[in-house]
């Protein structure tokens, strides 16, 4: 559980978070969306004290992180995977860190293996990939076995493959009843991943809230549908209310309907379907919905130097 | 998730709320570090091999010029000090051995993950101070003792050596050692503050060879109280005028050993890293 009230955050004229209040909450993953610099980082090094909030308060598992005893047995964090002195083996690495927070250290050997990367656990980190990096940041994440977990852009540096690992091991991590806590600026990213959302604009949080609502809340849904009888089926459609668009490809993309109806109609006039589809990118425009109204509203805001300390 | 209200009573102390535990695992957190860095044993040889053979080529040269000596330098001559003159070279590799150990972190980042595992900022350089300290000690006490015997005999062909039982030279050859052990401290102290590798070793080039170039600018009472002074003064068996008593060298050093430090956890604990 991660706790945030009127949060702010200012370097010099700059306000980089600004009365951000939230609660993230366990069981379940959250995603801190959010295009770059609009404070995600600066939230997050906020929530494990290596930033002085200018104003406001937020507290991990009821305290303050300071206060925390342990902090790596009640939060693990990944902020920088490239942010480690590269002449240590990876296993040395975090035996440090698990020395520090009275971890036994048997649990090295464990997350090494939970990431997959046991064959280069006497390595040289600074012989990693990006990848690799990633991984051992979320094997020292995971070393102290804490009740929340916090992730800054983790996809960042890895292939398909890994992508879809940290994808199921975020799931799995709150379904242990975990808090899990990512941000990224992937929209698509997170609508695979988080069941809810916490988007983030220009310091202010301007949505909170499960990431199905927040998808219907912003975006009308659409279906790609691509027929043997094209026409016979923009006609059908049209008839029932929907809006047919051609997309570029060949694709009629429909609004108003959803994919069951739409596959309804084709259905009740004896027309082919090849491909049918609702789509997925809607939380992207949704998203740049969102943050266009913002950009717009604080656009005032824009002078000063956006860069920190 | 309702309005959250927060406990106004303070949180019960936990077990590493408590002082005491808390930094005996920094203490093992920071040990565990320096050993697993390959330089640091790289530091510890090169450390124990300069200081020796520059002691060694120092007591060489003055047993071959011993009869040029005008007899004022005869009544001077300290067979201890010469050969323990290497410990400057000592003093410069351990010392940054000591900066390195916090600039390294801020050049990579990593000073990030070791204040999210250990949030007490003045307690983590405390920490890093007292494992470099107590890593530098045996090293120096090992290449005193060895650099002594090699010089002795060395001075043995001119009848000038000294024994460990004389006056003052135990003394020497452990209290060089308490200094470089503080002379660490410093290290960590201009690490904490400079916060860059470079930047903090041309300081600590300073803070130990300060005295024999921007100190001749000082009246000699005063350059006895400058840190390379000091620690020269640590190992001199041979007193004269200007030059501190080995146990006032240590005091002097401690003192800029706190006041680095101190500098130091000030600058930590009240930026953001």
């Amino acid at each position: 559980m991660i706790e945030a009230q009127l949060l702010t955050k200012c370097y010099g004229k700059t306000v980089a978070v600004n009365g951000a209040s939230f609660a993230v909450q366990p069981g379940r993953v959250t995603g801190f969306l959010g295009p770059n610099g609009a404070g995600k980082s600066t939230t997050m090094r906020m929530i494990l004290g290596l930033d002085t909030p200018s104003s406001g308060d937020v507290r991990v598992n009821g305290k303050p992180y300071h206060q925390l005893a342990d902090p790596l047995r009640s939060v693990g964090a990944l902020l920088d995977a490239k942010a480690i002195i590269g002449s240590r083996s990876a296993a040395n690495h975090l035996t440090w860190l698990a020395d520090s927070n009275d971890i036994d250290r048997r649990r090295v050997s464990e997350v090494l293996d939970i990431v997959g990367l046991s064959d280069v656990a006497d390595k040289r980190v600074s012989t990693f990939s990006l990848g690799m990096n990633q991984r051992l940041g979320i094997a020292a994440a995971l070393l102290g076995d804490p009740e929340t977990v916090m992730f800054d852009e983790p996809i960042n540096g890895l292939d398909p493959d890994g992508i879809l690992w940290i994808r199921n091991l975020m799931k799995a991590l709150a379904s242990e009843g975990r808090t899990v806590f990512l941000s990224s600026h992937l929209m698509s990213e997170m609508a695979q991943t988080a069941d809810h959302l916490l988007v983030i604009a220009r310091g202010r949080i301007i949505a909170d809230a499960s990431t199905d609502e927040f998808v219907n809340r912003h975006s009308a849904a659409s279906v790609r549908v691509r027929a043997v009888q094209q026409g016979e089926l923009a006609y059908a459609l049209t008839q029932r209310g929907a809006l047919v668009e051609g997309a570029p490809d060949g694709c009629m993309v429909v609004t108003g309907l959803d994919a069951a109806a739409v596959g309804g109609a084709a259905s009740a006039h004896g027309i082919t379907l090849i491909e049918l589809a609702p789509q997925v990118s809607t939380l992207e425009e949704a998203f740049f919905d969102l943050t266009r109204d913002e950009t717009d509203f604080h656009a005032g805001q824009l002078t000063g130097s956006t860069k920190g300390n | 998730m309702s309005v959250s209200t927060y406990p106004t009573t303070p949180a019960l102390p936990g077990r590493a709320t408590n002082m005491t535990t808390n930094f005996s695992r920094i203490l093992k957190g920071e040990w565990t570090k320096v050993r697993t860095l390959p330089s640091t044993w790289r530091t510890a040889v090169f450390a124990l091999v300069f200081s020796i053979g520059t002691g060694a080529v120092l007591v060489i040269s003055q047993a071959s010029q011993w009869h040029t000596m005008t007899p004022a330098q005869h009544a001077t001559f300290d067979a201890t000090s010469c050969s323990l003159f290497g410990i400057m070279i000592a003093a410069v590799l351990l010392g940054s051995l000591a900066l390195r150990s916090v600039t390294a972190e801020y050049a990579s980042g990593m000073i990030r993950s070791t204040f999210t595992a250990m949030p007490t900022r003045r307690l983590v350089l405390a920490g890093k101070a007292a494992i470099v300290a107590a890593f530098a000690f045996p090293v120096v006490l090992v290449s005193n003792f060895v650099a002594f015997e090699i010089g002795q005999r060395i001075f043995a062909a001119k009848h000038l050596q000294v024994t460990l039982g004389h006056p003052g030279v135990l003394t020497a050859i452990i209290f060089g050692a308490v200094a470089v052990s503080l002379i660490a401290v410093i290290g960590v102290g201009l690490g904490g503050v400079i916060r860059h590798t470079a930047g903090a070793t041309a300081a600590m080039a300073v803070v130990i060879v300060g005295g024999v170039t921007f100190g001749q600018l000082l009246p000699a009472s005063l350059r006895g109280y400058l840190p390379g002074t000091a620690l020269q003064a640590a190992v001199t068996v041979h007193r004269s005028p200007g030059i501190l008593t080995p146990g006032t060298a240590i005091v002097v050093l401690g003192v800029y050993a706190a006041i680095a430090l101190a500098a130091a956890s000030i600058r930590a604990s009240h930026r953001d890293a």
